[in-house]
């Protein structure tokens, strides 16, 4: 596979791929016990993009999550992450890696700073005059400067959870994993995530979050992950996401009845919409279908692609998996921007 | 990340560019002396580590004062003991209360015995219970492994931090009961339990001697507590099996039948600490009660290695 960035990659220092992906896995598996929690996943997470995680509650995101960052060991499968081989080599990578898995983890008889500061002693890139600049900054971040000598107990849901997330960016990272960054928070705390996340993507984070909000994903991604009863049920850009299932084409036309017919007698299935007609896009190409109605007299005022909603396409792949992963499989996910 | 990326066509220089994998910088740690330094510091900011510290303080300067009291009224023999003086204490030889009770010498040294036999392993197993298994419910542990500290270095941290509670502890101990003894009796009673005078360098050689000892002893508690700890997350299950352990071997020890175990079993050395009151100083107890611990040590150590290692984080 090759994406745009994949040329201005240096296919050095043995690590063989060349390709610039943030994080891979193969054949991932995960078997806890007899249950398997995670079976087959190949994830693909484009350098610089935004992938959202999603799933039901149950479907394998954290354990993969945590599998991805070494915490738990693989029952089979490859990882690799920023290029090394996890957990093997997770001591070399994690340092560029920021993350919140599980909710936030805190002492509560400690302040939002002290807590903080505890965390940042641990972090290699920090030397050890710029802990405290550090831990001022990550609470900047997420907005708690102002509450930063309260003890953690005192904190609310909200609060606790942009503490987690202010360690996961306490040095610079490269890859941000971010395990349902929105738990507990307020309209206004999401849209400050929501920002912290477009704030990394701009600087060229990779972000890795996942979500069972699909409002979430859909506001914030690049590209998307589904995982389903620990299986990956689709994968790619967004946009591509959201424009499978049967592709449907919109035209808008005052002679409805006409162009339906005229479609059908060219054997392309169309039907009525309220203000023209839905075209399937299966077996033929826009510019084709225009073509034939403009032929046969039919007025086109417009035609545009529809887009499903996420909720539409998540729906459909976690309850009518089988049609859509062969489809979906061939899309090849596109390097952002 | 110092050198800029070809590709790298957008963000500010500050920020991480999108470099390409190849260019991920050797293996970085945090050093050491900055994680004993957190560590330490988290330990000493807990309330319930200062609280029993402070409860450690306490008793050497209650039974310096109790006893001091009971021997000016009435100047009667007690040869009861203050309350609290452990079957170390009373053990066969002469009751080591009586008379220099309340010296400099001997107060800090039964008060530490005393100790020794719960309180003191108590407070380690209380640091142990929270250094690995508090750590694991809080879903600290965690941040740690993520920043990343390896496993290995982790249980080097939380060993460090709980020997510096063992030896704060038992220093403690015996600072404030020196200090008792001082104000209570000034320079006087400083003598061995063969009757001979004792130096104040030699009183403090002794008493220095004893804080090692003691803290060897708590270490070989806390080893085997931090692999308890490394198996739970709930830091009671720690403090209660540590201390349910030390129960059970002190009935074990009462019964004679069962002798060909006693030199197992880890409370064993306590009584060997009487020793430090002879002269000259004997020192096989001491040195087989060391070895012990030294084996408790590695035991416990070695299975919280193999656990903290395996373990899902």
């Amino acid at each position: 596979m090759t994406t745009a960035r994949a040329e201005g990659a240096v296919p050095e220092a043995g690590n063989g791929s060349g390709t610039a992906l943030a994080a891979r896995t193969r054949a991932l598996r995960k078997v806890y016990r007899g249950t398997v929690a995670v079976d087959g996943v190949d994830l693909e997470v484009p350098e610089g993009a935004v992938v959202g995680m999603l799933g039901p509650n149950g479907s394998g995101k954290t354990t993969t999550i945590r599998m991805l960052l070494g915490l738990v060991q693989p029952t089979e499968g490859e990882i690799e992450l920023l290029g090394v081989p996890v957990p093997e080599a997770a001591e070399q990578v994690l340092p560029h890696v920021g993350a919140l898995v599980e909710g936030p983890g805190f002492h509560p008889f400690l302040s939002g700073r002290d807590n903080l500061l505890r965390f940042a002693a641990a972090e290699p890139l920090l030397a050890g005059g710029e802990l405290d600049g550090a831990v001022s900054a990550a609470l900047e971040r997420v907005g708690l400067a102002g509450a930063a000598r309260k003890k953690y107990r005192a904190y609310s849901l909200g609060m606790k959870q942009r503490l987690g997330l202010a360690s996961a960016l306490l040095a610079p990272r490269r890859l941000v994993v971010l395990d349902e960054p929105t738990n507990g928070l307020d309209p206004a705390g999401t849209q400050e995530v929501r920002r912290i996340i477009a704030e990394l993507h701009d600087r060229g984070v990779t972000v890795l979050v996942s979500s069972h909000l699909l409002a979430e994903v859909e506001a914030t991604c690049t590209h998307v992950v589904v995982l389903n009863e620990g299986v990956v049920v689709a994968q790619g850009a967004l946009d591509d996401l959201l424009e499978s299932g049967s592709p449907t084409l919109l035209v808008s036309t005052p002679d409805g009845p006409t162009a339906v017919e005229t479609l059908r007698d060219h054997r392309i299935p169309a039907r009525l919409a309220p203000d023209g007609i839905r075209v399937d896009l299966t077996t033929t190409a826009p510019a084709a279908v225009i073509e034939t109605l403009v032929r046969a007299g039919a007025r086109v005022d417009e035609a545009r692609r529809e887009r499903t909603g996420l909720e539409e396409a998540f729906a459909r792949l976690t309850h009518d998996v089988g049609d859509l992963v062969g489809e979906l499989d061939t899309e090849e996910p596109e390097a952002v921007r | 990340m110092t050198t800029p990326h070809p590709a790298a066509t957008r963000g500010p220089a500050t920020a991480p560019g999108p470099g390409v994998p190849a260019e991920l910088p050797a293996r970085r740690r945090a050093p050491l002396g900055r994680l004993l330094r957190a560590e330490v510091r988290w330990i000493f900011r807990r309330p319930r580590t200062l609280a029993v510290l402070a409860l450690l303080a306490a008793l050497p300067v209650i039974t310096g004062v109790a006893v001091d009291l009971t021997l000016d009224g009435g100047g009667a023999p007690v040869d009861t003991g203050p309350p609290g003086a452990g079957p170390g204490a009373s053990d066969g030889g002469p009751p080591i209360f009586v008379t220099m009770a309340a010296s400099a010498f001997v107060l800090p040294l039964g008060s530490l015995m005393t100790l020794l036999m719960l309180l003191l392993p108590l407070t380690v197993a209380m640091a142990s219970g929270d250094a690995l298994a508090g750590e694991q419910s809080h879903g600290t542990l965690r941040g740690w492994l993520l920043a990343p500290v390896s496993r290995g270095r982790l249980l080097l941290v939380k060993a460090a931090g709980v020997l510096v509670v063992a030896l704060v502890a038992s220093g403690l101990v015996v600072t404030s009961g020196m200090v008792t003894g001082l104000v209570l009796t000034g320079t006087d009673g400083l003598v061995s339990m063969s009757g001979t005078e004792l130096s104040m360098a030699d009183v403090l050689g002794r008493l220095g001697l004893a804080v090692a000892w003691a803290t060897l002893y708590l270490m070989a508690v806390g080893a085997v507590a931090l692999a308890i700890s490394a198996f739970t997350e709930h830091p009671m299950v720690v403090v209660v099996s540590v201390l349910g352990g030390l129960i059970v071997s002190v009935v074990l020890m009462q019964i004679s039948a069962l002798d060909w175990l006693h030199p197992f079993l880890l409370p064993s050395s306590l009584t060997s600490l009487v020793d430090l009151i002879r002269d000259p100083v004997s020192f096989d107890g001491l040195a087989e009660g060391a070895f012990r611990a030294g084996c408790y040590l590695v035991i416990g150590m070695s299975l919280a290695y193999a656990r903290i290692t395996t373990k899902a984080g």
